[in-house]
């Protein structure tokens, strides 16, 4: 097998083995209360397009302004959930057609779900043909398998959402928008996925911020030396070289907009005024709270430092010791003129991770999502994490080879890097798999674990999705047959609590009881999915039921996460 | 540099992060053994339970593992110690804590006993409790209310600042006071009060402060202004024992302090 081939058959099982993982690993994770907005959205949109390409002829025209509207929009500002771009919301809606009505061969949740895992895939895929590319085989691999290691982001790759598919499609248009500056027939490649991305989440809108100075740099550098001396030579040398590849922003900025608007058919119509929305949306996006170093933050200004300390502490310390080794040999050949820290794109994923982590040291910009917020910087560190650990091997190679003279040559360095490289991934797997199903609860070794994450006042949980896990509980609290049901007041799961009892994961007679007092006041069971700002639910229930003691807590490493009362009998 | 030492600098980057790459995945994934089960809470709880009267208190450290300890001890705890105003009327306190922790009410005070079940720590402090001769919230529907407001008063168990607090809550309106008269109360050595601005979405939606003056038979003996990052705020102001009037006047500063909730709890202690 040629040395390409061998590259594209690991490419291809990298990506089978992320899809199986994911969706393996997504099956016991609860539903996220923004997944179900984006799942019945999502059915919306792949019924529209399936009728707008049948053309039924029942009802409005599918693409009349009527139509659109029904489907896509409407006078509030979330209707249809139009305030999130179209994209994985239609392939949500698609997926779960094809691959549970169609095909039965997955389950509601699992063939919704199934794009995202599919978009990590492309992700694990494009972090190890970057590292391929600009630096070889060993690094692509472990670049790869560090980056499908992130217990957190595989958490998000899981779930029918947004956030795990915006870091993929941001490193594909890097990718893509890299590959172009070597050859042209990247550029249009890479006004699309750009354009995917745009259709995806706004996060996608700060790409600019990565690829432009980036661009300027590299075709200034390269013009410069065929520029003559002179007055604003540099400002010469950027004219010249954006001429040479006007193709490379031209392919962005038209393609980008074009191809945000061909999947997004609210944007069809009054298109500057739906633009507007969308983005003034998320401009004067609500706080919601979050514990960060024991406050509650849920109002700006919010301290610079959170994207920082919360990637300290949530991605495995080893991947972050080899990220910083990676890091700093990079400079260091870099300031010495080894380094083509321009071409290899090291340069662009340093920018790349200014840019998505950018917004949150201002101070003002929401981080309730945490770590998804800014998850398109990780795989970057993913990538340094690689170098890192196989410069160390090739270091204590060259080393050994005094002591172990056998291991002279590609041997000695293949075996360094399987055991430097095999201990970090090891390492990060197991945390990984450590962290499962409750990925947002768990912490790395900076922070102690879970437990040590708790000391410090982080942030448990949010979305409500680790209520799955009290519902073989609450199955024993069920009322037998003929018996009255017994309400559960369910406060942040109430939107899946349907969903559940659809999926046969919640036993027959539990209904939701409804919202705040009145579903209190209405219930017999009462869970609390314990979040700081979610301490309230604890009390309204102490008031109802008369008693403070729950009969049922879940924990993560001895970490609460879900308590459930009982109504004391009268 | 000998040779061999720059072999071990050159190999000491791998090693480092073969160790570091151990060390973290056994952290993370011991880092459940750090904390105790529910066997040793069990154990815990029987001591308390097999020592405590009604009256004393218990208290949980750190505050993360609270519902574990209301799990084995919760029916042990009323509601209204759950929402208390402070812990000064409890002789005895129980402590049980993991990690170290040590609860807020048991600051300055030295334990009397000490035991620990297999990382669950009983601790028992006694301290010379103040005796409420008037506990005010329960007793709303004697005050005479006057003034301005969209809401209450009414007895509540509130959040305030993440927690739980029975009280009196009330809702001035923007900008105005509402007075709450207590006429021919009994009164001790100390008025203790507590005040906090409730619910944690009117605190981040409303961000101007809330205001709370108290009056001894005319004489102003506390002003405790509270913003929305204040939590509960605690004062005790001497007064003099026998019967008297107290007047609470409760303001939601500034002309953007809508649905500002006051919350307040005051006891009359000897």
């Amino acid at each position: 097998m040629s040395a390409r081939w061998l590259t594209r058959a690991i490419g291809a099982a990298l990506m089978v083995l992320t899809i199986a993982v994911t969706l393996v690993a997504q099956r016991d994770v609860g539903l996220a209360r923004d997944e179900i907005v984006y799942m019945g959205a999502g059915d919306g949109y792949a019924t529209w397009w399936l009728d707008a390409i049948d053309g039924d002829g029942k009802g409005p025209a599918p693409t009349s302004h009527a139509g659109i509207t029904g489907a896509w929009g409407g006078p509030g500002a979330t209707d249809h959930n139009r305030e999130h771009p179209p994209l994985m919301k239609t392939l949500f809606g698609l997926s779960h057609k094809l691959l549970h009505d169609e095909l039965e061969v997955a389950s509601h949740t699992t063939a919704y779900r199934a794009p995202t895992a599919l978009l990590q895939a492309i992700m694990i895929l494009v972090v190890f043909a970057w590292a391929v590319a600009a630096w070889g085989l060993a690094e692509g691999v472990l670049a790869a398998l560090l980056t499908l290691c992130l217990p957190r982001a595989l958490f998000h790759a899981g779930l029918a959402c947004f956030d795990g598919p915006i870091a993929s499609l941001w490193l594909a248009t890097l990718y893509c928008y890299w590959r172009s500056l070597s050859r042209w027939g990247w550029a249009p490649i890479a006004g699309v996925v750009w354009g995917l991305a745009l259709a995806t989440k706004h996060n996608a809108l700060l790409l600019p911020f990565a690829i432009a100075p980036h661009f300027a740099w590299v075709v200034t550098r390269q013009a410069y030396a065929t520029t003559a001396a002179g007055r604003v030579r540099w400002l010469r040398a950027l004219g010249r070289g954006l001429a040479a590849r006007w193709y490379v922003p031209t392919a962005l900025v038209v393609l980008g907009p074009l191809v945000l608007i061909a999947v997004w058919p609210w944007l069809w119509f009054d298109t500057v005024a739906h633009i507007r929305a969308w983005l003034t949306f998320h401009l004067r996006h609500v706080h919601y709270n979050f514990e960060y170093l024991g406050d509650n933050l849920n109002h700006p200004p919010f301290p610079w430092h959170v994207a920082l300390v919360t990637t300290l502490v949530t991605v495995p310390a080893g991947t972050l010791a080899a990220a910083a080794l990676g890091l700093g040999v990079h400079a260091r050949a870099w300031w010495r003129g080894r380094a083509t820290v321009t071409t290899d794109g090291g340069l662009l994923l340093v920018l790349s991770s200014g840019a998505s982590m950018g917004p949150f040291f201002l101070g003002s910009t929401p981080i309730f999502g945490a770590e998804k917020h800014w998850e398109s910087a990780i795989p970057a560190l993913c990538i340094a994490a690689a170098l890192g650990a196989t410069w160390a091997a090739r270091a204590a190679a060259a080393a050994l080879v005094a002591w172990w003279p056998r291991a002279r040559g590609r041997l000695g360095v293949a075996i360094a890097t399987i055991v430097v490289g095999g201990a970090l991934v090891a390492s990060a797997a197991a945390e990984t798999a450590h962290a499962h199903p409750y990925a947002l609860t768990s912490y790395n070794a900076v922070a102690g674990g879970a437990p040590g994450g708790a000391d410090l006042g982080m942030n448990r949980q949010f979305w409500g999705y680790a209520a799955r896990g009290v519902l073989p509980f609450l199955g024993t609290q069920a009322p037998g047959p003929g018996q009255p049901a017994r309400p559960v007041y369910t406060h942040d799961a109430s939107p899946a609590w349907g969903a559940y009892r659809r999926d046969g994961l919640l036993a027959p007679g539990l209904p939701d009881a409804g919202h705040e007092d009145g579903g209190i006041a209405r219930s017999q069971l009462a869970i609390v999915i314990h979040e700081k700002h979610f301490r309230r639910h604890d009390f309204m229930i102490w008031a109802s039921y008369g008693t403070v003691q729950p009969v049922f807590v879940l924990r993560f490493d001895g970490v609460p996460i879900v308590s459930v009362y009982r109504r004391p009998a009268k | 540099m000998t040779p061999q030492l720059s072999r071990l600098v050159r190999v000491a980057p791998a090693l480092a992060l073969v160790v570091i790459a151990a060390w973290s995945a056994r952290r993370v994934v011991g880092a459940g053994a750090a904390v105790p089960d529910d066997a040793a809470w069990a154990e815990a709880a029987a001591e308390v339970r097999a020592a405590q009267r009604p009256g004393e208190l218990i208290v949980f450290a750190p505050g993360w593992i609270e519902p574990v300890g209301r799990l084995h001890l919760g029916d042990r705890i009323p509601v209204d110690a759950a929402g208390r105003l402070d812990a000064a009327r409890f002789p005895v306190i129980w402590e049980l804590s993991v990690r170290g922790a040590r609860a807020a009410e048991t600051r300055g005070l030295v334990a009397s006993h000490t035991a620990t079940y297999r990382g669950v720590t009983v601790r028992r402090f006694d301290q010379v409790a103040r005796t409420v001769v008037t506990d005010f919230a329960p007793l709303l529907g004697r005050a005479v209310v006057a003034g301005p407001k969209s809401g209450g008063p009414s007895l509540v168990l509130a959040e305030v600042g993440f927690e739980p607090h029975r009280c009196a809550q009330l809702t001035p309106a923007a900008d105005q006071a509402v007075t709450l008269t207590f006429a021919d109360v009994e009164l001790g050595t100390e008025l203790a009060i507590g005040v906090g601005l409730a619910d944690v979405f009117t605190r981040r939606d409303v961000r101007d402060p809330g205001e709370l003056a108290v009056a001894v038979d005319g004489f102003e003996v506390a002003r405790l202004r509270v913003g929305v990052d204040d939590g509960w705020v605690r004062h005790v102001a001497v007064t003099r024992p026998g019967r008297g009037t107290v007047t609470f006047t409760a303001r939601a500063v500034g002309l953007r302090a809508t649905g500002r909730l006051i919350c307040f709890a005051a006891e009359a202690r000897q």
